[in-house]
């Protein structure tokens, strides 16, 4: 009952663009004060379990990321909208949420026992080696300008950067100004690059989005894609548990890593960021996984994985449960309602999708006249909840312009996005990495390894690259 | 959405009844909606602390207001400090949590407070505990083994002006060499340092020790310390109950040194401590709010902390800890009023000179 009322709030966070799982928690905590904690479980993860299946449809439908966890799915699955198959772009992608979901439930289940030593063999050093793994796919990012890659990304580490610093009491690049102190939030900077640009130029061209008249292939063909790309599903909602599961780096990344990752493995990538229906399946089946996956520190350890599930653990403590080793031990039917709550909802968050997939899909016929004020305003509100203050708006507004010069330009915003969500991962570890263990952090076993998969994924990247001689993959952004 | 809808509602609802509670008969807070100002995200300690007390207040409160928690985080909490300062007026409607957090930038002088605890009237305060605890194989069973012990250790800190000024300050006048590493996210991600081996010693609020180290201690990956103890009646620092078998952190010197603490570093170090921990959290009515407004907050208080169904929650949410009413509280925190002054040349001393950090 509470499991389908998480569900719905759930679905729609995940349609309106910008607001995300932080954003549905602190909507939901205050309804479960004196609620039963299984009801309350099923409420809260209910809702977190889906965000990232309803979350699709902005993406694929307008180009705006529905949430952080699909920015990603933006790069192919916006351009399949566009050839006027956006209910195949649909369908795939919530396959493959449905199978991400699953699969990270299915992990969370058979992890428990050994999670501890897990997470606990990540020491600074590593989680800042993968930090450094997720920069490292700015390059796959950027196609065939890799220097407008790294510079876009420079800018994204600076605007990462402002704020308060992570490690000392100082205030970076704020100007004196209160709303800068902690830095631009996730939800403006996301909303600004994307969402932003790309309403301004289809008000420009007046036109409706799907640039076919048709809607094309259904739904049904989506699901077949799923199928005969279940590997590469299979190999995303494990890149989605992984990076779920290490607290500290942050769900944010996650669909990013997925997707460069299945490009990188991919020989024939000409169609990648035209509408190449891997490049959906790729974010969207990790996007749900790591769920699964972030609530194993969440529970564990009680240190969150990600943004929401810190206001996740704020829930529990409201229900009276110190989340902790304890939880393996005296909480064992929480544990359990937790996960299956998380596989309930997948199940129903995709099947209900599925169903509403091909009337929101005519969507993209309708002039984008009609829609932009809508738009507009959904874009704005969503800004403002992210510190209810004047200040959101203002920094929509310059992280807009600011992305619609990338993309007039050329400069691949995702690159700008990646160095803005990954700048606090990579300064504190790096700093806490040399403050303890001095220029040695760098022959752990770990370290290693973690260097050994960027250079060889770095250099498949610039491989293939040439191979490949210059096809214009992945800069739908430049082709103007 | 809806809580934005309801917050401005909540705005118009505040202009149209400014100033009308003075003029009704004594203090009644029918059909009126109280704003409680927190400083920090949904969903944090301070957040939660206020949620499990409000509806409390809303039932003891004369005419039964309603009590919509507003967070203004930012800055760690300077934001929602001086919106308080600045915004609201001394009707009884808008109240503030504060939480250390909030008063250690006020104490270290930091120059973008302009929130001044002085001037306001505290209605309750809520105390919470730490214990320190340490990593086994180091020929230290107990605080008694600390004597002469030298061994150096890395402690997994937020920062050098957080909390953990009470920690390391402590480790240092019981002679230990500890090195601070900052950047850590909370004290959450400093246990897992701890489990990790990437740090030696470190410490937990009471209630995050019981349930993550607890177990520890068991399966011997862990030594517990020592409390840093709670504030008695009459403002000492003494045995934690949550922890009574632990020694607390004046015990803990005397060990060490032979004789209980004194002087300039233990007056800094019990100033801290109480807006740290011994009243960490607080409820604040504006400067200028009519007496009877206060008398009618601290009454209500009163009452909510002897309601016995807040007892049960209170043990469960937030450690059990009793808690401070008015006048109570009002004394505890004055230890840090008049502490403020002596302590903060020596504190931004000692942070200089242990690690080259100045606050501005």
């Amino acid at each position: 009952m509470f499991l389908c009322a998480g569900v719905l709030v759930g679905l729609a966070i995940g349609i309106l663009p910008g607001l995300g799982g932080i954003v549905g928690m602190t909507i939901l905590l205050p309804l479960i004060y004196g609620m039963d904690p299984h009801a309350a479980f099923a409420l809260l993860i209910g809702m977190v379990a889906v965000i990232p299946t309803s979350d699709t449809f902005p993406s694929v439908m307008m180009g705006i990321p529905g949430s952080s966890g699909s920015q990603a799915t933006i790069m192919d699955g916006y351009p399949l909208a566009r050839k006027g198959e956006a209910a195949r772009a649909l369908g795939a992608a919530f396959t493959a949420s449905l199978t991400g979901g699953l699969f990270g439930a299915a992990v969370l289940t058979g992890v428990i026992p050994i999670a501890r030593p897990i997470v606990l063999s990540f020491g600074s050093p590593e989680l800042f080696m993968l930090a450094l793994l997720g920069l490292s796919m700015v390059g796959v990012l950027s196609g065939n300008q890799p220097i407008k890659g790294v510079l876009a990304a420079g800018i994204g580490l600076m605007i990462g950067a402002m704020g308060d610093a992570p490690a000392l009491p100082e205030y970076r690049y704020y100007f004196g100004i209160g709303y800068l102190m902690d830095g631009i939030p996730l939800v403006i900077v996301g909303l600004g690059l994307f969402a932003f640009p790309e309403i301004i130029d289809l008000l420009i061209k007046g036109k409706a989005i799907s640039e076919a008249a048709t809607l094309g292939k259904g739904w049904m063909q989506g699901v077949k894609d799923a199928i005969s790309h279940k590997l590469i599903i299979l190999r995303c909602s494990v890149i989605g548990v992984i990076v779920g599961f290490l607290p500290g780096l942050g769900g944010t990344v996650v669909d990013w890593i997925a997707y460069g990752h299945v490009i990188q493995t991919t020989r024939d990538r000409g169609n990648f960021g035209k509408g190449d229906i891997r490049g959906v399946l790729a974010p969207e089946s990790s996007n749900n996984a790591k769920e699964g996956g972030g609530l194993i520190p969440t529970l564990l350890f009680g240190i969150p994985g990600s943004g929401s599930m810190a206001v996740f653990l704020g829930g529990l403590l409201i229900l009276g449960i110190q989340p902790g080793p304890g939880m393996v031990t005296e909480n064992v039917d929480l544990l359990y309602t937790a996960i299956w709550s998380l596989a309930l909802a997948n199940v129903f968050g995709a099947g209900l999708c599925i169903l509403l997939s091909k009337p929101i899909s005519r969507l993209t016929v309708i002039p984008f006249n009609y829609i932009a004020p809508f738009m507009i305003l959904i874009i704005t509100l969503a800004s403002y909840q992210a510190t209810r203050s004047w200040g959101d708006l203002i920094a929509l507004l310059v992280m807009g312009v600011l992305g619609w010069v990338m993309k007039q330009y050329g400069w691949p915003r995702p690159a700008a996005l990646i160095g803005y969500v990954l700048s606090r991962n990579v300064e504190t570890y790096l700093f806490i990495s040399v403050q303890r263990y001095g220029i040695s952090w760098i022959t752990r076993s770990g370290v290693i390894i973690l260097a050994l998969i960027i250079i060889v994924s770095l250099a498949l990247g610039i491989f293939y690259q040439s191979k490949k001689a210059r096809k214009p993959w992945l800069v739908k952004d430049g082709a103007k | 959405m809806r809580k934005k809808c309801i917050l401005i509602g909540m705005v118009f609802f505040l202009i149209s009844s400014l100033g009308m509670v003075q003029l009704a008969q004594g203090v009644n807070f029918k059909g009126k909606t109280i704003k409680w100002i927190i400083p920090f995200q949904v969903g944090g300690g301070t957040d939660i602390w206020a949620r499990v007390y409000a509806p409390f207040l809303h039932k003891y409160l004369a005419g039964n207001p309603r009590i919509v928690i507003k967070n203004v985080p930012g800055g760690g909490s300077i934001i929602g400090g001086n919106y308080f300062h600045t915004k609201v007026k001394p009707n009884g409607l808008g109240v503030f949590g504060s939480s250390g957090s909030t008063s250690f930038p006020y104490l270290l002088g930091v120059s973008a407070v302009k929130y001044d605890f002085a001037r306001y009237h505290i209605v309750f305060g809520s105390p919470t505990g730490g214990v320190a605890y340490i990593k086994p194989g180091m020929g230290v069973k107990s605080a008694k083994d600390l004597k002469g012990f030298k061994t150096k250790l890395n402690y997994a800190s937020q920062g050098a002006t957080s909390l953990d000024i009470i920690p390391m300050l402590a480790f240092d006048m019981l002679g230990l060499d500890v090195k601070a590493i900052f950047g850590y996210k909370g004290r959450g991600a400093g246990r897992v340092a701890f489990e990790q081996g990437e740090v030696r010693i470190d410490y937990q609020t009471s209630t995050a020790y019981i349930r993550n180290v607890r177990p520890l201690v068991k399966q011997g990956a862990a030594i517990p310390l020592m409390t840093w103890g709670v504030l008695d009646e009459k403002g000492n620092v003494v045995r934690d109950p949550l922890e009574p078998d632990l020694p607390c952190f004046p015990e803990a010197y005397e060990m060490v040194h032979g004789k209980g603490p004194s002087g300039p570093a233990w007056e800094v170090w019990k100033t801290f401590f109480v807006a740290g921990f011994g009243v960490q959290k607080g409820m604040w009515l504006p400067e200028k709010t009519p007496q009877k407004i206060v008398k009618a907050y601290r009454t209500s208080a009163a009452k909510v902390i002897a309601d016995p169904e807040f007892k049960e929650v209170i043990k469960k949410s937030l450690g059990g800890y009793p808690q401070m009413v008015g006048e109570e509280a009002r004394a505890a925190f004055n230890q840090v009023l008049s502490g403020a002054e002596g302590s903060k040349p020596w504190m931004l001393k000692w942070l200089k000179e242990r690690f080259d950090v100045t606050v501005k």
